[in-house]
């Protein structure tokens, strides 16, 4: 019993310290985001200055609008084709199903560093200029096969005498798509949005090589300004934490929502 | 009647392995037709064409004398009650079962009345807010049957529709479903391989086996007259033997020549002969035609199920007397109760 006891003792332990090791710096940041004084280590009093000085500064201010636009129409983008893309494999033969799906993982696995210098060259080699539109672009890209991977098992669990049965009824074909297909499959196209998402917000590497004519998102800011340590970074940094940890908490407790939902029906 | 629907030397194969070879049959209007026949021998296949899910290699499908064959499903005048239900699981009995005629713009009241109405009719009224998912196998498949009702199509396809229930409301669903098709007056193509489901519900039977159709016909037809050994063995229990057609009106198996009703056949033609197990009578023995000892009696409800021994196989009698075991005794049967077959494959 004794023994049993120091061994949940050591583990729970180790479970602190593995954990302020991955939090603890992001904690540090955001507290010294409210500090008074310019330094990063030494707490001087209470003050929103920084988050101030962030929302005067017009670079930082644009950099997040553009963040967020891409993020969410790059989103919605790889989200609709994405899931008529996955509608598009699970209908087809074997033979092409396996082959679209490893060309579809490859940018997955792919280091995004080598994808970004592809994107780089090929517009460059097009001549088209960099900038907002190639960003855009870009993010579409590569989120675009998350949400297929995340659509793809909810179709194949999918009872193929459902679609039938729509047609049955009397459903055109893109009625049947929109009226039964789509809602069935609704939590995988949820759970693919959110990770195109989270993807395109705090994308840097990619961004980095294909953008250019002075459009930045978040992270390229960021980087630009490291040299120079500010604490509007702290604010700015915190501001994205709270984003995207809202974002994972809504990814995560989807499921259980939605599930709560049809017990309570019940 | 009038014809409704006609299939013309359908063929269909999967894969190189031939599902359908060659099917011809015609249905008419008000029509209750039974496909029967073991798993695998090609009744969904059939449906499915019909419903226009999938189309055949060869032949045609005329309804009401036009080709079909290109007619895509949402435009067929046909519904379907799906094998696995196939029930929209984000939806609850209610849109399950409005699903058509909200496709059919209807007004909101039309579509209200005419659900509850279906719901009354398979037995779930207060059903409506319930989430499909939640129903059992027996609620789940009355509500696919009321979803393919409401539209009031002029054919209802049904696959194995009762296939879930218990043998209780099995029994009632099927009066209900009989009743429903007497009154609303469509025709229904109905697939079971349970044969007595068979035998109760329909006007015409077609016993199919292995993508072939093997007898078209009445119920009682089915069961009186079996064309082959395979109809007479999958339609009740049967006593089958192997015999030689002697003469017209004579027949001899068993060593014994045996007085019969069956005439037209070549003479000293081998053929099938079955003795359904009702129409054997256990007498004394010296009063049978066939003489043998009572193996086994096994007490089924109604009537017992005997066996009795003889030199030459064993015969399954019901009778609803009691016998004793280990007694010797005789069989007696009329000429008329001797039914007389063509092999499979030489007629
Ligand atoms: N889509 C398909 N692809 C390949 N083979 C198929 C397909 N659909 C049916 N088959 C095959 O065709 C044959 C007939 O199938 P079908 O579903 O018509 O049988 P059934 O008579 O309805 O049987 P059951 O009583 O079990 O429902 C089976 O051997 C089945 O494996
Ligand atoms: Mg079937």
């Amino acid at each position: 019993m004794v023994g049993l006891k120091k061994h949940n003792f050591t583990k729970f332990f180790i479970l602190i310290g593995v954990l302020s090791f991955f939090y603890l710096p992001i904690l540090s940041l955001m507290i010294f985001s409210f500090n008074d004084s310019r330094s990063l280590t030494s707490w001087s009093g209470f003050s929103l200055q920084w988050y101030q000085a962030l929302f005067e500064n017009r670079e930082m201010m644009t950099a997040i609008t553009t963040t967020i636009t891409i993020a969410l129409v790059s989103t919605f983008v790889a989200t609709v084709m994405g899931t008529l893309a996955a509608i598009g494999i699970s209908k087809s033969r074997r033979l092409i199903k396996e082959l679209v799906l490893s060309v579809n993982n490859f940018p997955i696995l792919n280091p995004e560093i080598v994808t970004a210098i592809g994107l780089m060259l090929l517009y460059s080699s097009l001549n088209i200029e960099k900038g907002f539109m190639t960003m855009l672009l870009a993010h579409i890209i590569f989120s675009t096969p998350y949400v297929i991977l995340s659509v793809l098992p909810r179709l194949r669990r999918l009872d193929p005498d459902i679609a039938e049965a729509a047609l049955d009824l009397g459903a055109t074909p893109l009625q049947a798509l929109w009226k039964v297909i789509v809602p069935m499959i609704t939590p995988g196209i949820i759970s693919g949005a959110l990770i195109a998402f989270t993807m395109s917000f705090d994308d840097f590497v990619i961004s980095y090589f294909v953008s250019g004519n002075g459009v930045k998102n978040i992270s390229i800011l960021v980087y630009t300004m490291s040299k120079r340590i500010n604490p509007t970074i702290n604010a700015l940094s915190t501001i994205l934490v709270v984003i995207i940890t809202i974002v994972l908490l809504v990814v995560n407790l989807y499921p259980y929502i939605t599930k709560k939902e049809i017990k309570e029906a019940e | 009647m009038r014809k409704l629907i006609e299939f013309q030397n359908i063929v269909k194969s999967f894969n190189d392995s031939l599902v359908l070879k060659g099917i011809n049959l015609s249905i008419h209007e008000n029509e209750f037709v039974t496909l029967l026949g073991p798993s695998g021998c090609g009744k969904t296949t059939l449906l499915r064409i019909l419903g226009g899910f999938i189309s055949q290699n060869e032949g045609h499908v005329y309804f009401d004398d036009i080709e079909i064959s290109n007619v895509p499903p949402y435009k067929r005048e046909i519904n379907t009650v799906f094998q696995r239900y196939a029930l929209f699981p984000h939806m609850n009995v209610f849109d399950n079962v409005a699903f058509g005629l909200r496709i059919k713009k209807q007004d909101k009241n039309t579509i209200e009345q005419k659900v509850k109405k279906m719901l009354k009719l398979v037995n779930l009224e207060g059903y409506e807010d319930r989430p499909v998912t939640l129903l059992s196998g027996g609620q789940q498949q009355r509500v696919a049957i009321a979803r393919a009702l409401v539209n009031e199509p002029m054919v209802l396809l049904l696959d194995e529709p009762l296939g879930a229930l218990d043998l209780k409301l099995r029994k009632e669903m099927q009066i209900e479903l009989k009743k429903i098709q007497q009154e609303v007056g469509i025709t229904f193509i109905y697939v079971t391989h349970d044969q007595e489901e068979a035998l109760t519900m329909s006007d015409t039977i077609v016993v199919m086996n292995a993508g072939e159709i093997q007898q078209i016909g009445t119920p009682t037809d089915i069961y009186n007259e079996p064309e082959n050994r395979f109809v007479a063995d999958f339609i009740g229990e049967s006593n089958i033997l192997e015999g030689v057609m002697l003469e017209d009106y004579k027949v001899k198996f068993d060593d014994q020549v045996f007085e019969c009703i069956d005439y037209g056949f070549e003479d000293n033609l081998e053929v099938d002969i079955v003795l359904r197990p009702e129409d054997i009578d256990i007498v004394p023995i010296e009063m049978g035609r066939i003489k043998g000892v009572i193996k086994s009696s096994l007490f089924k409800g109604v009537h017992f199920e005997v066996v009795v021994e003889t030199p030459y196989r064993e015969w399954i009698i019901h009778t609803t007397d009691k016998v004793e075991v280990d007694k010797e005794v005789g069989l007696h049967f009329f000429p008329e109760d001797i039914h007389i077959m063509y092999k499979m494959g030489t007629y």
